[in-house]
């Protein structure tokens, strides 16, 4: 908590960084965004600078317009992903290791090409639109069971009864993990949760080991008997030409980890938060179940939630402001895709919208389990507007946020039914 | 009319393939799998609909 407090402080601005681009903004502990986080999006867009500086959190770059996100997404040599340069990470790392154990590394999205896509390369098949396809039906039925557990009692608490559970589901069973260790990853979601909504990076690489522990047992049954889950196939694939290791299954499974949970319930808990708050949304999606995937898209432009860090590679003018090497860079996605200047309208969930949003950010860096994501939070949806009535927010129980590199929901109370 | 795409530029979003799987064919990565073609008559509109979708903007439509 110490940290927590004393990161809040402003830090001195840099002296190349002029005022006019200097905006206070925390993006852990801002009060506005904490209580309604994209109506302060929308209030970033109008009074802070496209791309600015907050003295927050130790000092960073806020990108806001979609020009600016769009453009530093897809320039990887000087917007690095890499927290520190690949080889001082490394020593770092394995300096660390003798003292408490190897660290797994969340290859590829903490790497630069031309590492990054070697990393990658054998994981998209994997989550390719057609493999993922395959599995719509065990989604469905995951879905179904999580909703009909609800659907007579009136309301619930969607997070923890819905949210959290469907995407946790989804990951033991692709990748192949025995049910039995359901409340093990719910109890190092909600670790990891709790952790993502602090600056700082306390405690990360203990909770890293700890996933990569709770499937290190499946990973060596698999090695051995393959069956039809990913962990088998990552034992087949090869990267840059070499079989896969044992040390490579359990970076991948921590990268699925931390990439594929707590993202794919804040998509649910913002669309569905909308849709408590749009009765006529719910009915017309209800009489035409064809528009749940345009509804879908719209959702994820209207509350895209995730804030990717970037790291300064050189000094550099970007867009009218000087970088410095170094300096971090926080890709503000859900200002992007508010952005008016992108999007006519952004407030509107507007089904018949074209254009493209970039909720699962641009460039070699897209999410790679967009189609996954995209899966899951369509048939979510679907089964909610069929298995629930009407449903809306509960008038007692306000909903509530988290905010962070990812922007969700913590609480939503629902009620449907007299 | 005609489609070109700037392949290297890809990222894999897929969305000019949900517009249309048969005009916008992917690799077994998920990737376009096409580089240029002429768009078949009655196509058109599905055609600009896919490389409006595209959020990379790497899909151009060439009208004759």
């Amino acid at each position: 908590m110490t940290e927590a407090a004393t990161a809040s402080e402003p830090a001195p601005i840099p002296g190349h960084i002029p005022e006019s681009v200097v905006y206070d903004f925390d993006m852990f502990r801002d009060p506005a965004y904490l209580a309604d986080p994209h109506k302060r999006v929308i209030d970033l867009l109008e009074n802070a600078p496209p791309v600015f500086w907050t003295p927050r959190n130790g000092g960073h770059w806020m990108l806001v317009s979609h020009a600016a996100n769009f453009e530093a997404a897809r320039d990887c040599e000087d917007f690095s992903s890499e927290v520190l340069p690949y080889k001082e990470m490394e020593a770092l790392l394995d300096q660390l290791a003798d003292e408490t154990g190897r660290v797994p590394r969340a290859y590829p999205i903490n790497l630069d090409p031309p590492l990054h896509g070697i990393y990658r390369k054998p994981l998209q098949g994997v989550f390719s639109p057609r493999t993922i396809n395959t599995m719509q039906e065990q989604i469905r039925a995951m879905a179904c069971d999580l909703l009909d557990a609800v659907a007579g009692k009136g309301g619930c608490e969607f997070m923890s009864a819905v949210a959290e559970p469907l995407p946790v589901k989804v990951f033991l069973r692709m990748l192949g993990m025995p049910e039995d260790k359901y409340p093990e990853y719910r109890a190092l979601v909600r670790a990891h949760l709790d952790a993502q909504a602090l600056p700082g990076a306390e405690g990360a690489l203990q909770r890293l080991q700890k996933v990569a522990q709770a499937m290190r047992d499946t990973i060596e049954e698999r090695r051995d008997e393959r069956r039809d889950d990913i962990i088998s196939m990552l034992w087949g694939v090869e990267i840059d030409g070499r079989a896969t290791t044992q040390e490579d299954l359990e970076n991948y499974g921590v990268l699925l980890f931390i990439a594929g949970l707590d993202t794919v319930m804040q998509g649910i808990g913002l669309g569905v938060r909308h849709l408590a708050e749009n009765p006529a949304l719910q009915q017309r999606l209800r009489d035409d179940p064809s528009l749940i995937s345009k509804a879908t898209e719209e959702l994820l432009r209207r509350y895209s939630f995730t804030v990717p860090p970037r790291r300064v590679a050189r000094d550099m003018e970007f867009q009218g402001v000087q970088m410095k090497a170094g300096e971090r860079a926080m890709l503000f996605l859900p200002g992007a895709d508010l952005d008016p200047r992108e999007f006519e309208n952004p407030t509107e969930v507007n089904l018949e919208r074209e254009g493209a949003h970039i909720a699962f950010n641009a460039g070699p860096h897209r999410c790679l389990g967009s189609h996954l994501a995209r899966v899951e939070l369509n048939i979510l949806y679907e089964e909610l507007l069929t298995r629930l009535p009407q449903f809306r927010l509960d008038p007692d129980k306000p909903p509530s946020f988290n905010c962070g590199h990812v922007v969700g929901v913590e609480q939503l109370h629902l009620v449907w039914g007299d | 009319m005609k489609i070109r795409i700037d392949k290297a530029a890809c990222v894999g979003n897929a969305r000019c393939w949900a517009v249309s799987e048969e005009l916008f064919p992917l690799d077994d990565d998920g990737y376009i799998d096409i580089e240029e073609f002429e768009v078949p008559a009655g196509k058109e509109d599905l055609a600009r609909r896919g490389a409006r979708a595209c959020p990379e903007r790497v899909i151009q439509v060439i009208e004759d």
